[in-house]
């Protein structure tokens, strides 16, 4: 249900859904605030309705179902964010892959059984895990995996597309002001309407109702990947979470805890958490240098801090909260 | 018998004086209790030290001075330089002071990372109720 106010002369609406299997909340300022939120849902509805592997009717589940098979034609916008993925699991090989789901889906039995899959299992997996596979021709704008088992998971940029759509919807509305919450990543429009920048705040990894500290954003995305989010606990006390190393099979332990890539676009902000998360502190620092005007805040195994230069003044730690200022 | 009739008016006396005290206390109470501290925009503080005095309720009970220091946008100190309460030789006041510098939280518009279904939930029913205050 979308809520709408007028405050001081000025309207405001915001709406929380759910959808792409999270909580969303989206927040407008503006004369077409209420449209732009009926618009921003109906956005949201589309894109997960091309993207979503779990619908049987996407555009993903298609070329997933005929996998080994045959090339399915697909939107030009589905064709637009395999090839970005693509090109991320190129530049980033072992910390990102977009055919990872027969693992994400072994580990997702697992963690209904709070055990990890046995070795032997994730040997049998691994190998399907190749970007490789996925042939794209951009002349037909088809896609398709080459064996059978494979499959596509966009999980890990799909949200970071649908924010950018998101801005660009808020932007036909004259919308000057907003910003978008996909389950936890953060998509701004502008600042907010007296002029000052957004705060962002960062979820502390490790205390549910707290957070590390917050970011200054105008106009920018916020998106983090934690092993907070998704994870179980199996019999020995050992946590094993969703962002699963496509090296090793196994959740990622690069002594990260949470990443946070504050940047312009959402679709390289999203895979960019990702891959930093995998890579650890050192790799994931030099993969940050060719994205200009993209920050991070990286958080360690002892919940340390570490922010980029760029965030210097822009971001604002809680306290007790020890934190270092990358150079 | 005027030594009963002497008792009786000490122990009006009392009772009158008992009475209009207490009930000075309870509305001095009240006040104490109903003071707002929401005012302040914690998000929104610039660095320096400010002087600040409450002039202490309705019978200047209370009344009291401190200096505050704001510092990297957050309050980091605050000092008692004067009152006028009876009790000001205690340390109380540095008790309840300590609580205001852990109670400033970071103000953000929306958290990043931040997935979880039920808490986005009651997030939902605080957005809800927001409005509900401006309604």
């Amino acid at each position: 249900m979308i809520m709408n106010i007028q405050l001081e002369n000025r309207l405001i609406a915001h709406t929380t859904h759910c959808a792409m299997g999270t909580v969303m909340t989206h927040k407008a300022f503006g004369s077409y605030a209420e449209d732009s939120l009926a618009a921003v849902c109906g956005e949201v509805a589309r894109i997960e309705g091309l993207l979503s592997r779990f619908l049987s009717g996407s555009e993903i589940s298609r070329i997933n179902g005929s996998a080994g098979i045959k090339s399915e034609k697909v939107s030009l916008e589905t064709y637009d964010v395999l090839s970005k993925a693509v090109e991320f699991s190129r530049s980033f090989p072992g910390c990102f892959d977009v055919t990872i789901e027969p693992l994400v889906t072994l580990w997702s039995i697992g963690k209904e059984s709070f055990a990890q899959p046995d070795e032997s299992s994730i040997k049998q997996v691994l190998p399907l895990v190749n970007y490789r596979d996925l042939i794209l021709d951009p002349w037909e704008s088809t896609a398709g995996l080459r064996n059978v088992g494979q499959s596509v998971d966009l999980g890990g940029i799909g949200k970071g597309f649908a924010g950018d759509r998101i801005r660009e919807v808020f932007k036909k509305f004259g919308i000057s002001s907003a910003y978008s919450n996909l389950g936890g990543n953060v998509v701004t429009v502008g600042a907010k309407p007296d002029g000052s920048p957004w705060q962002i705040g960062i979820q502390h990894p490790r205390q549910e109702n707290s957070v590390i500290g917050s970011v200054s954003v105008v106009n920018q995305t916020v998106v983090t990947s934690g092993d907070y989010q998704r994870y179980f606990t199996d019999g020995q006390g050992k946590r094993h979470h969703h962002i699963l190393d496509p090296t090793t099979g196994h959740p990622a332990e690069s002594g990260l805890i949470s990443v946070s890539i504050v940047a312009e676009k959402s679709l390289a902000a999203d895979p960019l958490s990702t891959i930093l998360f995998v890579a650890g502190m050192e790799k994931g620092l030099t993969f940050l240098r060719s994205f200009p005007q993209t920050e991070a805040i990286l958080v360690d195994s002892d919940l340390k801090v570490y922010v980029t230069q760029g965030l210097r003044t822009r971001f604002q730690v809680d306290k007790g909260i020890a934190v270092t200022i990358l150079n | 018998m005027y030594g009963w009739i002497i008792a009786l008016v000490v122990v009006a006396a009392l009772g009158t004086a008992g009475g209009v005290g207490w009930s000075r206390l309870l509305k001095e109470h009240k006040e104490a209790r109903s003071l707002p501290l929401n005012a302040v925009d914690f998000g929104k503080l610039n660095d320096g030290t400010y002087h600040g005095a409450y002039e202490g309720g309705m019978y200047k009970w209370r009344a009291n001075e401190c200096q505050v220091t704001v510092s990297s946008g957050k309050v980091t100190g605050i000092q008692l330089v004067g009152s006028k309460d009876p009790g000001g030789k205690n340390t109380q006041h540095e008790a309840l002071y300590d609580r205001v510098i852990q109670a400033q939280s970071l103000q953000v518009d929306t958290i990043s990372g931040a997935t979880l279904t039920s808490k986005a939930y009651l997030q939902a029913v605080e957005n809800a109720l927001v409005q509900a205050q401006h309604d």
